[in-house]
């Protein structure tokens, strides 16, 4: 491959350390193949399982995860909350194979960073893990509108003490509108980078909000 | 005669009550329940002078006299034709005892033989045959009937009917008598043992007791055999026919659910095959591209294949959406509905926006219905990517009364809805999906104003079976549980 500039720059800086956990092996290869294509990635290991993950990944100590959800035994959704649990920097991208929004909501209650449709192009792929890298946090309208739900259901409930801001209800109020970052900046006068950390501070809560659940539910049925 | 009235009385009242139960429970009562009416006579006054004219006959009983015994009498009289009963008056007494009947029907009872019973019979005698019929009781000693029935007619002439050897007799056999007939292997003649005050009844009977007049029972339809039985069979039927339709309902209930489970499998089988299969096509393509030179044209080649596997998985995607019963709730349907929206207007310049109901239920939503509303949504999206010009879309989801709307509204240069054209035959045919799924389609647009397409269908009443609830509930989870060792 000719050394291009983006090759060259990652010359500089170590290469982003990729972590793939994925059991079928014809999948797993191509993933490899893509990732290490990718310039300033490196795909460091492949697990098979999420027990092989959650084993070889707090020494790997890799940038990102990239985490199949249907997995033999542990799934990839317990897999994920266990790993934020061990190491709460690391950034987990779920893999599927459809878009299931109740899937991908679950995961990202559980701690996921972000979702990617398996069907992905190679450069969206390369996008979505940059974008996490550099703190953002993709929020589509789908899941903007169910977080909305989900924060204001539990808002009923008493023990409840997580809550959103107003002005974080209202940026996914407008996401949820199908409103862009950039045009939510705009309807709210404030920056886009702002737009960005209010959603990553929302992901965050979703965490905080579900951690001590998830933790409850996944830790006892595993005992 | 008087214990044995109040005591009837009582019987009656207890009856009535019970009746009322019966009726209130919808259950069938049959007539004989209020056939003691003629309990109800009332306080009987008795006169201590036997008149002289006391139109009886004479001292009739049995062949044979012994204690303890009952027999059974019978005595057939007619009122002629298109004659009016002025008064008709009946008297009897029997040492020991008696029920009296009139055609069938009972309307008397003694036990007090030392004096004659008078019954006001007038209003029970039509023109016509009559027949008497007499169950006596002797308890021991002589035993003996005497009877007279004075008719008078409007005419003048007068009827009497006595005590005499013409009456018939036969014993009485335990059972039930309905006072008409008597058994035609035992039937004889009495025999007349005396007239009135002869031995040993010298100085009985000497007392007259009045009964109040008796009146026609009046049988009420809904009293009747025929008409209970009648309601009987109805009911007897409409039991079994709601049976029958239980059935029906629960193999239906049944069938369905055998279709939801294969409906369920076939989605996931899809998924699962084909989809992990398409999927890794796609990865060995892009894998493959990759390893070509960037300029050669087996790359680009490589590209188009990997962009029609991704149009393939796509279009699979909605296959499996659309046969996937668990997918089939209102709040799905809306769910997938914003989501095609943002997709397909994303490589578009118009900006999708959603104003969607937060909290749509999980109400179960029809298969045919789901997807004729999706296919109707799809076209007005079309229409408005080809044809609005728009900036702006709206897709608005909302419930109203038992109905949910989607509504698609553009800011395009809209057009004129009576004008013929190629946008207007796709209104037609948005509009016949509707009519085929019980929905309906409003459109309005003028050129230049954009253009407001609202679908509405009628949600089901009923909320999501709570089996199906049940399976949400648990179904990402078992979801992963039984996908996770799949391909």
């Amino acid at each position: 491959m000719k050394p291009t500039a983006t090759s060259l720059s990652s010359a500089v800086n170590p290469p982003v350390k990729v972590v793939l956990v994925e059991d079928k092996p014809g999948v797993r290869d191509s993933w490899v193949k893509l990732i290490n294509s990718l310039p300033g990635f490196a795909c460091v290991q492949s697990c098979t399982s999420g027990e092989d993950a959650l084993r070889v990944i707090p020494s790997l100590k890799p940038d990102v995860v990239l985490m199949d959800i249907f997995l033999p035994r542990m799934s990839g959704i317990e897999c994920t909350a266990r790993l934020k649990l061990q190491l709460p920097k690391i950034q987990i991208l779920i893999l599927t194979a459809v878009e299931d929004d109740e899937l991908v909501f679950m995961a990202l209650e559980a701690g996921a960073d972000g979702y990617l449709l398996k069907r992905t192009k190679p450069e969206d792929l390369k996008a979505a893990m940059l974008d996490v890298l550099g703190g953002g946090a993709p929020m589509t309208s789908e899941i903007a509108r169910r977080v909305v739900e989900s924060f204001r259901r539990a808002s009923k409930q008493t023990k409840q003490t997580v809550h959103l801001t107003t002005r974080e209800e209202e940026v996914l109020i407008l996401l949820s509108k199908g409103y862009s970052n950039k045009e939510i900046a705009g309807q709210l006068s404030i920056s886009a980078e702002t737009v960005g950390s209010h959603l990553k501070h929302i992901y965050e809560k979703m965490h905080v909000r579900s951690r001590a659940e998830a933790v409850a539910r996944y830790m006892t049925s595993r005992a | 005669m008087q214990r044995w009235n109040s005591q009837l009385r009582l019987e009656t009242r207890f009856r009535r009550g019970l009746l009322a139960c019966l009726a209130l429970l919808g259950l069938l009562v049959f007539p004989t329940a209020l056939k003691a009416a003629p309990g109800e006579t009332g306080n009987s006054s008795v006169d201590w002078v036997l008149e002289a004219t006391n139109h009886l006959g004479k001292w009739i009983w049995d062949t044979n006299t012994f204690d303890k015994q009952t027999i059974r009498l019978v005595k057939p009289f007619a009122v002629p034709a298109g004659e009016k009963v002025v008064q008709a008056t009946l008297r009897i007494t029997v040492d020991n005892g008696y029920t009296l009947f009139l055609d069938g029907e009972e309307i008397g009872r003694g036990s007090d033989w030392r004096t004659v019973t008078e019954y006001d019979v007038t209003e029970l005698l039509a023109p016509g045959r009559h027949v008497l019929g007499v169950e006596g009781f002797n308890d021991r000693l002589e035993g003996g009937l005497i009877f007279g029935l004075h008719i008078e007619l409007a005419s003048q002439q007068v009827i009497d009917v006595t005590s005499d050897k013409s009456w018939l007799v036969g014993p009485g056999d335990g059972k039930k008598w309905a006072g008409t007939r008597l058994d035609t292997a035992t039937v004889r003649s009495v025999i007349v043992i005396g007239p009135m005050h002869a031995h040993p009844w010298e100085i009985w009977p000497y007392g007259l007791a009045t009964v109040p007049p008796l009146h026609p029972l009046l049988v009420h339809f809904w009293q009747r055999g025929w008409f209970e039985l009648t309601l009987f069979c109805m009911a007897a039927a409409a039991l079994l026919f709601s049976l029958w339709l239980l059935t029906q309902l629960a193999a239906q209930a049944k069938a369905q659910n055998v279709l939801r489970v294969e409906r369920v499998r076939i989605a996931r089988d899809i998924h699962d095959d084909l989809g992990a299969q398409l999927t890794q096509l796609l990865l060995l393509g892009e894998v493959a591209q990759l390893e070509q030179p960037e300029t050669s044209p087996a790359r680009s080649q490589f590209t188009q294949i990997c962009d029609r596997a991704r149009e393939l998985a796509h279009a699979m995607d909605e296959v499996v959406w659309a046969v996937n019963s668990r997918r089939d709730t209102v709040r799905d349907f809306t769910s997938y509905v914003c989501k095609y929206a943002q997709n397909f207007l994303g490589p578009t310049n118009i900006r999708c926006r959603l104003d969607v109901e937060p909290e749509m239920p999980a109400t179960a939503f029809d298969l045919p219905v789901r997807r004729s509303l999706f296919l109707a949504v799809k076209e007005a999206l079309n229409n408005a990517a080809k044809h609005s010009q728009a900036d702006e879309l709206f897709l608005r989801i909302y419930r109203r009364e038992q109905k949910l709307s989607v509504a698609v509204e553009d800011n395009g240069r809209g057009f004129d809805p009576d004008l013929p054209g190629g946008e207007r035959n796709g209104m037609t045919n948005m509009a016949q999906r509707m009519v085929e799924i019980g929905g309906t389609c409003g459109i309005v647009s003028q050129p230049g104003g954009g253009c407001l397409v609202v679908f509405t269908v009628p949600l089901p009443a009923r909320r999501a079976g709570w089996f199906r609830r049940a399976a949400r509930e648990d179904g990402p989870a078992n979801e992963i549980e039984t996908s996770g060792s799949g391909p």
